[in-house]
Order: structure tokens, then sequence, then C-alpha cells
């Protein structure tokens, strides 16, 4: 087993490129008639904690799956720890740890039954260790206390844990969590924050998909969002959130006015229920300040924006609910 | 990263896990417990049938009396047309389907198993249960059979009598022609069980398989079809009892069961190599 180290080593000779610990390229999969994903072009550079982001049915589950190699791509690449799946499989997926669509355990055995047959096929395992690696995970995700008890008789939230804990039966290079934090409650949710946390000083790449932005903005650097099978946007967490942070609100009772004044002004903005969202894109808040002032529009308010990654999320999805092709110009129209 | 090379986990280890994995499920346990019934009650029922003085009379009370061996076979061959087929089929379909909707056949695979290599595991752990449960069938058969009809020797179909070291190698040849004809069935459950989620579907397939094969076998207008049944191999199996040994049917009905292991094992990896999990 190499250790992060030398890997990291390796990623400094790479050179220009951030070396990725996961990467998709053209990905689509067609069920029967229906495209669950198309042209996925995902990037997950190392150390990364990238949240994965998506309505129900946006794809990331099948995402998941194709890049684990449990579904083979209709179309497209996956190349996970810089090996291409699906002959690279043996050699990469003993350093990635997953937990996907929900925990998949026996009723009849014990939670540390369940983790004991899970490590026997863990190839980084030496088979004197099982015992000790199962103790170990059982103790970080705080089941240790209930680790004689049947899975049958688990809660939600431990058999969510009992999931985490065979993702972490070995140290990973990469960890692949689907909805982690489902059924826990605040404070299971808030142990996950901690594991992921660990796991990123611990510099493991860790991709974790969850509908609770909360979440993703409090625990992810790099976001990607998926909508009807794509990924509408990706990058650094701060990154995406600046770009969009450039936006100021303008309070005025005239605003029908004032964006016809901005639209002479060649400045994009949008009515919003709080009031005109000034777009600033070429342009600062002094100019479009003046620029209203001076064509005698009465300003009561102004602000800058800051987007949360909620409003980011809205504004990706929705957007293509309407037409992916639609200006900000066309859209005050519309609203006018 | 270019330093990853492929690893897999010790194959023992698996099997050893796939065994303990399968001895662990409660209906193991209890299919089992069911099965030693078998003899045991077919042992009860004969040895009222010789004890009255009712039609079966002197004539099968010469036949058993002295002849506890025979009580295995008899008890094996009582087993053969459903409730081996069964057991079988509820490991096949515990190994690939029920993984499957417990959502751990994804775990093994992501571990990772090789698809073939979890096939051969699954395979391994299918076999060494039905060759257990025939050979446990036969034990307690032939304790039974002793017990209740003493145990020096085994009648034959064919009038003489074989001597006890005789007889219990005829018992070891039935356990293997016999086990090797569950695998033919339970090869073809493998199949379907890694084609569904549904445990409950590769059991009543594989059933009605072997129901469905059992009666095509009765019309005379589909003789030519005999051939290919396994099903109707297994009246051949009878030969077992004669003295000296005919080997044709044995073969043949071996070497079909055979090709069944063969056609079974080679569908489920075809399917298991591109499945969606």
């Amino acid at each position: 087993m190499t250790t992060s180290t030398s890997a990291r080593a390796e990623s400094a000779d790479a050179g220009d490129a951030p070396v990725l610990a996961a990467r998709t390229r053209g990905l689509r999969k067609v069920y029967g008639h229906t495209v669950a994903v198309d042209r996925v072009d995902l990037e997950v550079p190392q150390g990364a904690v990238l949240g994965m982001l998506g309505p129900n049915g946006s794809g990331k589950t099948t995402t998941i799956r194709m890049l684990l190699g449990l579904v083979r791509p209709t179309e497209g690449e996956v190349e996970l720890l810089g090996k291409a799946l699906p002959d690279g499989a043996a050699a990469a997926l003993p350093h990635v740890g997953a937990l996907v669509e929900g925990p998949g355990f026996h009723p009849f055995l014990s939670g540390r039954e369940n983790l004991r047959r899970v490590a026997a096929f863990e190839p980084l395992l030496a088979t004197g260790s099982i015992k000790q690696a199962v103790e170990d995970a059982l103790e970080r995700v705080g089941l240790a206390s209930a680790a004689h008890r049947r899975y049958r008789g688990y809660s939600l939230g431990m058999k969510q844990r009992l999931g985490l804990a065979a993702a972490l039966l070995v140290e990973r290079k990469l960890i692949v969590l689907d909805e982690p934090t489902n059924g826990l409650d605040p404070a299971g949710t808030r142990e996950v924050r901690n594991v992921i946390a660990d796991l990123r000083n611990g510099s493991t790449t860790v991709v974790v998909s969850s509908h609770l932005l909360s979440e993703i903005e409090a625990t992810c650097t790099h976001v990607a969002v998926l909508h009807r099978g794509t990924v509408v946007a990706q990058g650094g967490l701060t990154e995406l959130l600046q770009a969009e942070s450039s936006a100021l609100l303008v309070v005025t009772p005239e605003w029908l006015e004032a964006l016809n004044v901005l639209r002479d002004g060649r400045i994009s903005a949008r009515a919003t229920d709080d009031g005109l969202r000034v777009e600033l894109i070429g342009t600062t808040p002094p100019a479009v300040l003046e620029t209203l002032v001076k064509a005698g529009i009465p300003v009561w308010e102004a602000r800058r924006q800051r987007t949360g990654l909620e409003e980011l999320f809205a504004r990706l999805t929705e957007a293509e609910e309407t037409d992916e092709g639609l200006s900000a110009v066309d859209t005050i129209e519309e609203k006018a | 990263m270019g330093t990853l090379v492929a690893s897999r986990a010790p194959l023992g280890r698996q099997l050893r896990s796939e065994l303990r994995w399968i001895v662990r499920r409660p209906r193991t346990v209890i299919g089992l417990s069911a099965l030693c019934l078998v003899p045991v009650l077919a042992g009860i029922g004969l040895w009222f049938a010789v004890d009255g003085d009712g039609a079966a009379g002197p004539g099968l009370a010469a036949i058993v009396s002295g002849n506890g061996l025979v009580l295995p076979i008899f008890t094996l061959f009582l087993a053969l047309p459903l409730l081996l087929p069964l057991v079988g089929a509820i490991w096949a379909a515990d190994g690939l389907a029920g993984e499957s909707q417990h959502g751990t056949l994804r775990g093994l695979l992501i571990s990772p198993v090789g698809r073939l290599r979890l096939l051969a595991i699954k395979s391994f752990g299918v076999a060494t249960m039905t060759l257990f449960a025939v050979t446990l069938i036969a034990f307690v058969g032939a304790i039974v059979g002793a017990v209740l009809f003493g145990g020096q020797g085994l009648l034959t179909l064919s009038g003489n009598t074989l001597p006890f070291l005789d007889a219990l190698g005829r018992i070891l040849l039935t356990i293997v022609l016999v086990t090797i004809q569950v695998w033919g069935v339970a090869a073809i459950a493998l199949a379907i069980s890694a084609c569904t989620e549904h445990p409950l579907v590769v059991m009543a397939a594989t059933m009605a398989g072997v129901i469905v094969s059992g009666v095509l076998g009765l019309f005379s207008a589909l003789d030519w079809l005999q051939p290919y049944l396994i099903t109707s191999g297994w009246n051949g199996l009878i030969d077992v009892m004669r003295d000296p040994l005919p080997t044709e049917q044995l073969w043949n009905s071996t070497a079909l069961a055979g090709c069944y292991i063969l056609i079974g094992l080679s569908l489920a990896a075809m399917r298991l190599a591109t499945k969606d999990s």
C-alpha cells in the first residue's frame, strides 16, 4: 500500500495539471429510453472534499455508481486514482471506500459480523489485522457498544454509521459517500462532518453527495452541481461563490424605470422580491448608483449581495427549468 | 498514483467468509435440521410397515431386515426430486439475488472482488453446502437404518447382498452422484440468481423448471426430449442398487448434469460480467 506522502510526491512530479483523484469524461448512461446521465465531465482534485449537489433524480447516484465501476457507462470514460475503469478497478478500488445508495448489510448478522465479512474481502487488510480494523472502524463511528446487536434491530442512523464504518475499514485515498447523513439526527450529522474533516486533514480525497446545502457548504472545498443528468457548474466552493457574489441589490420604488435605465447603460439586472439585483459584470457599485441617480431614480437602499450556496444552487437549477439560452436581459423583459 | 497495483484479498479467506456467512443464516440451520428428519421419518415409516402384520408383511420385512444400509440410499432418492433441488436453489438464490437485494453485492464489488471470482466464490459456497446436505442425509440415514434394521449389509435389486464395506462404497457413490445432480440444478439457479434481485423468483423459477421437466418426462410423445432433461436421468440412478454395477446410465446422467453445470455457470458469468449493480 502506497502512503499518501508518496502519492503527493508523485503529484508534484506531474507538474502543471492538478492531479485528479477521479475524473470522468463525456459520461453517459441510458436505461432503456431514459437518459439518466449525459455529458458528465467531473473532476475531483486530489485532497479535495467535493460536494455533489443536485435535486432528486439529477444523476448523482448514477454518476457515483459509474465512478466506482458498479455501472457500465453507455459512453464516456472513468478514471479512478489515475487508473482507467473497468480495467484498472483491481488496482484502484482497494484504495477507495464507499457508501452508495444507503448502507447494505445482512439483517441476521451483528454489526461486527457484517463488518468482518466486508473486511474479509478487503485486499489491503492483512488477515491478522481484520479484527482490530473492525473494532477501530466501529469505534470511529460510535457503534462500539452496539456492535454485538443484530443489524436487523439497528435504527436508520445506526445503519448509516455502519455503512460509514465499512468505508473507513482501511486507510483510503478516496472516499465516496452518497447521502451520508440520511436518517441521522443533528448529533450524528455533526459527527459525519467531523469524520469528513478528519479525512481531509489526513489528505484523503472525499466525494460526498447530498441534498443538504448547508452541509456541503460547511464541509466541502469543491462543488459540482448536477441537474437533469449533467454537471451545470463545478469548481472550488469559494471561487464559485465569489463569482456569484458580484451583485448589488438596489431597492427603489421605481424599479421598472430603473431597469430600463440600467439596460440603456448596458448593465444587466433583474427584479427580485427584495429589489433589483444588479450584476456587477464590467461595472462597479458607484457606477451603477451614478447611472441611477443621474436618471432621477430614487434609491432607497443599496447593498452588496453575498450569495450563499443555496442561492447559487437555486439559480443554476432553476435557470435550466426555463431555458438555458435566456440572457439576463431577456429575463428582465419577461418579468416586466 | 501510477504505483497502484492490482491486489486481491486471499481466496481462502474469501471462501471461509462465504461459508461462514451461509452457515450463520438461520434458514440454513433450519433447512439442514429439516433434512435430517427425512431419513428419520422414512426409517420410522418403514419400521412400522415391517413391524405391523399389514399387507407389506413378510416380503418387505425380508428386504429391510438386516439391510439398514438401504435406508440412506432410499432416502437420497426420496429427497432428490424436490427437497434437494429446493435447498440448492435457496443457497443459489441467497448467493447473488439475496446479496443484491440487501445491497451487499455492491459492497463486495467495490472491495473489489472480480466478478468472475465472485461467481467462483458463490459456486463454491453452494457446491459445498449441497455436498454437505447430501452427506448429512446419508449419514443420518445410515445411523437410523443400522439402529432400526441392523447394518450388516445391503440387499441389491439383483437379489444378492453386498457385504458391509461394499455397501458403504455404494452409499458414497450415491452421495457423489446425487450431489452432482443437485449441482446441475443449482448452477441453473445461480444463473437465474444473477439476473434478479428477488431470491423468491430464483426459487420459484428453479422449482417450476424441475417440476415441468419432470412432467415432460412422462409423455412418450416427447421421448426425443428425454436425453436433455436432467430429471429424466434421475430415475436411472437406481442402478447403484444393482450388482454388478451397470455404469452406462450412471455415466449418462452424470454427464448430463455436468452439461447443466457448465451451461448454468457460463450463463451466470455472462450476466454478472455486464450487470449494473
